[in-house]
Parts: C-alpha cells; sequence; structure tokens
C-alpha cells in the first residue's frame, strides 16, 4: 500500500472528509474541556454526564425520527436536565453533589435504553452508543463547528476566569469573579460538546476524546497553557490516526480514536521524564542503590 | 501615637447566622489602619465567620461594614483573602511566578495583557517575599512555609492593603512561623493592614499590636495588650465552663505519671 492510498485515497470519499473534519473540530474543543475536567477532578462527572444523554437522543428518536436537529436539542436537554438536576439535588438535599450525578445519571441511562428498546429497529442501539462514521451529515458537521467555535471563543475570552476559577476558586470570588457562572458554563459546554461527538464517537465512547487527550498532556506539561494545546495537538493527531485505522481496519470510528489516545495515555503514564511510572521507579531504584563514591 | 487613630475598617453591630444560630452578634468594632490585628477566641467564637463578612460573603442580618468609605464590596482590590490552606491543588502545572501574576489579573480587561507595570510589581512581590529564587519552580516543590508565601506575594502583586489572613499559623513547623511573623511585622512597620484569626494566644501577644477577642459577641478589641488581660480571656473561654487553668498556660507542662 503506498503512502497516498493510505493517508489521502480515504479522503476522497464525502463521509469521509465530514467525519475528520468533525473529528478535528471536536478535538480542539474536546481537548481545552478535557483539561479543566482532569485539573478539577470532574472526569467522572463527564462519564455520568455522557450517558445520561441517551434518553434525550431516543426520545427525540422516537418523536421526531432521525433529524439531527432533534436529536441535538434531545441530547441537549437531557445532559442539562442531569446537570441542573444534580446541582440542586446537593443543594436542597443532604446528598452530596458526586452521589446525586450518579444517581441521576444511571436512571437517565435506563429510561434511555428502555426508550431504545422501543425503537423500530434494533441496529440503532449500537449506533447511539458507540458512534457511526458513516451517519455524520453535513448538518452534523454545521453543528460540531457551532459547539467547537463557541468553546473555544468562551476559553479565548474568559481564560483567566477560567484558569483562577480552575486553580484557586476562593481566591477569584475573594476578587469578584463569578465562580458559579463560569462552573454552570463550563458544565453548558461539556454537554454541548457531547452531544456534537454524539455521532462520531457516539454516548460511551465521547467523553475519551476530551479525557485521553487531557490526562496524557497533563503527564508531560508544566504549564497551563502548554497543557492545554498539547491536550489539543494529541486529540488531533490521535483523531485522524484513530479515523484512519477505523477506515483501514473497519472498526468503529470511536473504537478507534479511544484506542489511539489509549496508546499515547499509555505511554505517557510510562514513559513520561518526570511524571511517568518508569522514571519514579527508576528514581526509587536509584536512591536505594546509590553509585559508589569515587576514590582519588 | 497620633492624636487621633484613622480606622481602615469600621464594624457596626454586624450579625451573621446560620439558620437559626448566631455565629456574630452584634459585633462593633474598629481595625486602625496600619495596624496588626489578631481575631481571637475559642472554636467556633465567629472568627472565621469575620472575616468572610468582611468580604461580603455571608449577608449580615444586621449591622454594616465599612472599608474606609465603601462598602467593601465595592473595593475588593484593596482586599486580599488568605484562606486556610486545603483548598489548593499542589500538583496543578504552574510555576510561583504564575501564581504571582494571577494578583495581576483582576485588575486586567479581557484581551490585556500583562503589561511592565504588571510585571515589576510580580518582582516586586516575589523579591519582598525571597521568592526571586523560586519563581520557577512548580509549586508542588515547595515546603509548606514557602507555599504560604507565594499567596502573600500575590496578595502584594494585587495590590491590596489591607490583608485578611485565616489561620495563618496553622500547619507552620517552628522556621515557617518564625518567618512569618518577621513578615507580618515588616508589613506593620510599612503601614499594611493586617487582620488575621489566630488561634494561640501566647502568639498573638508576640506577633500582633492589636487584637479583637470574641465569643460570637465581643469580648474585648484594642491593643493586644489591653484585650488579652485575664478577665477578658476568662469571660472568651471559661464562661461557666470547667477549664482548670488559664488558658495561658493550659498546654500541659508535667509529663503524665507512668
Amino acid at each position: 500500500m503506498t503512502l497516498h492510498e493510505f493517508f489521502i485515497a480515504p479522503f476522497a470519499y464525502d463521509f469521509m472528509q465530514r467525519a475528520l473534519f468533525s473529528a478535528a473540530l471536536l478535538s480542539v474543543s474536546g481537548g481545552l474541556l478535557g483539561c479543566i475536567l482532569v485539573l478539577r477532578r470532574l472526569a467522572l462527572m463527564g462519564d455520568a454526564l455522557s450517558h445520561s444523554l441517551l434518553p434525550g437522543v431516543a426520545l427525540a428518536w422516537l418523536l421526531f425520527g432521525p433529524s439531527t436537529t432533534a436529536l441535538f436539542l434531545g441530547a441537549l436537554l437531557a445532559g442539562l436536565l442531569t446537570a441542573l438536576g444534580s446541582a440542586l439535588l446537593s443543594r436542597l438535599t443532604r446528598v452530596k453533589e458526586d452521589a446525586a450525578f450518579g444517581s441521576l445519571f444511571i436512571v437517565f441511562f435506563g429510561a434511555g435504553i428502555a426508550l431504545v428498546s422501543k425503537l423500530p429497529t434494533r441496529l440503532n442501539l449500537t449506533h447511539f452508543l458507540f458512534g457511526n462514521v458513516l451517519g455524520v451529515s453535513p448538518t452534523d458537521v454545521q453543528l460540531t463547528a457551532a459547539v467547537s467555535a463557541a468553546t473555544v471563543l468562551v476559553f479565548a475570552v474568559f481564560y483567566r476566569a477560567i484558569l483562577l476559577e480552575t486553580f484557586d476558586p476562593v481566591f477569584h470570588r475573594a476578587t469578584g469573579g463569578r465562580g458559579a457562572l463560569i462552573h454552570f458554563g463550563f458544565l453548558a459546554l461539556t454537554v454541548l460538546n457531547l452531544v456534537a461527538a454524539l455521532q462520531t464517537m457516539g454516548i460511551v465512547l465521547a467523553l475519551g476524546l476530551f479525557l485521553l487527550p487531557a490526562v496524557s498532556a497533563y503527564l508531560w506539561c508544566d504549564s497551563f497553557s502548554r497543557l492545554l494545546l498539547l491536550s489539543v495537538g494529541f486529540a488531533l493527531v490521535c483523531s485522524l490516526a484513530g479515523i484512519l485505522l477505523s477506515y483501514h481496519a473497519g472498526l468503529a470510528s470511536g473504537a478507534a480514536i479511544v484506542l489511539c489516545l489509549g496508546g499515547v495515555f499509555l505511554g505517557s503514564a510510562l514513559f513520561s521524564p518526570r511524571y511517568g511510572a518508569a522514571a519514579l521507579v527508576l528514581d526509587r531504584w536509584r536512591n536505594r542503590h546509590p553509585p559508589a563514591p569515587r576514590r582519588g | 501615637m497620633p492624636a487621633a487613630t484613622h480606622h481602615i475598617l469600621r464594624l457596626r453591630h454586624v450579625t451573621v447566622r446560620y439558620g437559626q444560630t448566631a455565629a456574630l452578634d452584634d459585633v462593633t468594632c474598629d481595625i486602625p489602619c496600619g495596624s496588626s490585628t489578631a481575631i481571637l477566641g475559642p472554636n467556633g467564637a465567629g472568627k472565621s465567620t469575620l472575616l468572610r463578612a468582611i468580604l461580603g460573603w455571608h449577608p449580615l442580618a444586621a449591622g454594616d461594614v465599612r472599608l474606609g468609605d465603601d462598602h467593601p464590596q465595592h473595593a475588593l482590590p484593596r482586599l486580599a483573602y488568605l484562606p486556610q490552606r486545603q483548598t489548593i491543588d499542589w500538583d496543578f502545572p504552574v510555576t510561583v511566578r504564575k501564581v504571582v501574576e494571577q494578583g495581576r489579573y483582576p485588575s486586567l480587561k479581557l484581551f490585556q495583557r500583562l503589561g511592565p507595570a504588571d510585571l515589576q510589581r510580580v518582582d516586586r512581590a516575589l523579591e519582598e517575599l525571597g521568592l526571586t529564587a523560586l519563581a520557577d519552580r512548580q509549586i508542588r516543590m515547595l515546603s509548606g512555609g514557602q507555599q504560604q508565601r507565594v499567596f502573600l506575594a500575590r496578595a502584594l502583586a494585587q495590590g491590596a492593603d489591607v490583608f485578611l489572613l485565616d489561620e495563618p499559623f496553622a500547619g507552620l513547623d517552628l522556621f515557617g512561623a518564625e518567618e512569618l511573623t518577621h513578615i507580618l511585622r515588616t508589613w506593620e512597620a510599612q503601614g499594611r493592614t493586617v487582620l488575621a484569626a489566630v488561634h494561640d494566644l501566647e502568639l498573638a501577644r508576640r506577633t500582633f499590636t492589636h487584637a479583637v477577642l470574641l465569643d460570637t459577641t465581643l469580648i474585648a478589641a484594642g491593643p493586644v495588650r489591653d484585650v488579652l488581660s485575664p478577665a477578658h480571656i476568662d469571660r472568651a473561654f471559661r464562661q461557666g465552663r470547667c477549664v482548670h487553668d488559664n488558658p495561658l498556660h493550659s498546654v500541659r507542662s508535667a509529663d503524665f505519671p507512668r
């Protein structure tokens, strides 16, 4: 197989171009959001959020059929309901926010599975859960582009507020920052991006495109801005690699992208010179076996 | 002593409630400009609540707080607040200098970058707290005392002139505490106002010029010597409860017999 056949030929197809384009757009916004998820320890909450989108998607499908806009709005509604619902539960009852999130998302996911089993054809479930690159329509790409642009814009305008709120919410508040606004804005952006990632990545795997590049970059970087950039870089490279892999090996696109990202993460976790496992083990070993002092 | 002391912070009948219970009850006191004032009292006396009330974080059930002639909410850049230290993630990928630069963020407009004047302030703050050599270190590589100095430097860079510190001595070893004492004395000499919640009376007596003694209500306020009279301490810490010693000597001095 020539390089041309491997890298260029697949993108002769329209659907491959659309898949690549939407994955690239998602990489940019997902890579940014993922860093905040990692630094604020919201990784599991993001996972819960993505699962809770299912009933919205299924209900929209039942009511309006395969209309992209309806699916988008249904998922958005379900995601925002979960986020707001758990925020309210944790403020109004004794239940803490993580438990509230965990309980709500599992109920939502259950409802989603129940609804999906009512759908005319069974095939659709795997489509929702794991994504289908063939299913990325031009409307999907437009929506993804809008969401991605909005995310980048928010990060560009509120970069310092986001940094302060992530690093030290108390200081942010004491200097007149609006922490609650940033927090809810962040949740809303996460839901929007998860919804946008639905077609390419699927509900179960969408978070992978956000989380894995960020947590890999976290193993390499010592500055917030570089963390954001490297995370986006990892996401972009792995999206391209994943889509090619899915084309040549006939894998689900979401799974292929997540596998590529997983490889980068594993490599970083093992071999990052400062924060990787190998460096740590080597360091300990050196401490236990100091080199013999030279005589002379 | 000047004939008329200027009071930078004035509290009048400040009352804060958590549900039914009063955390602060009708506290009226003045904090002199350029003083270092310790807020003292037993646990639950409302020391932290007083600091947060000054920041405007607790709606006042009654009373008023003034910073100079303003409501503090309208003069936030003049206030620097240092909470008890648990909330920071020390693994955050950020250098000492970047944290101190954060002090300048609130005064920047959207898209405005740090200017030469800002950077100069950051440099000066780093230098004043002896952090210049550590400026490019990651914050996780610092000792507890150094970490605290980073946040004091950020407060300086912010351009604040009133510093609200919540238990700044908690968790510091002897050396760290000595350093902090030295910093606070220097600030007092430079005319900065420090208001710190402290639970160690002896330390407060050594370090601060003024004190506010609380037990939900105000017991006493003024120069530290006058506030920490045996009668006041008695009222704040015992009030009918059975405590055998003067709290100043309540640290066990003899070993328990084996």
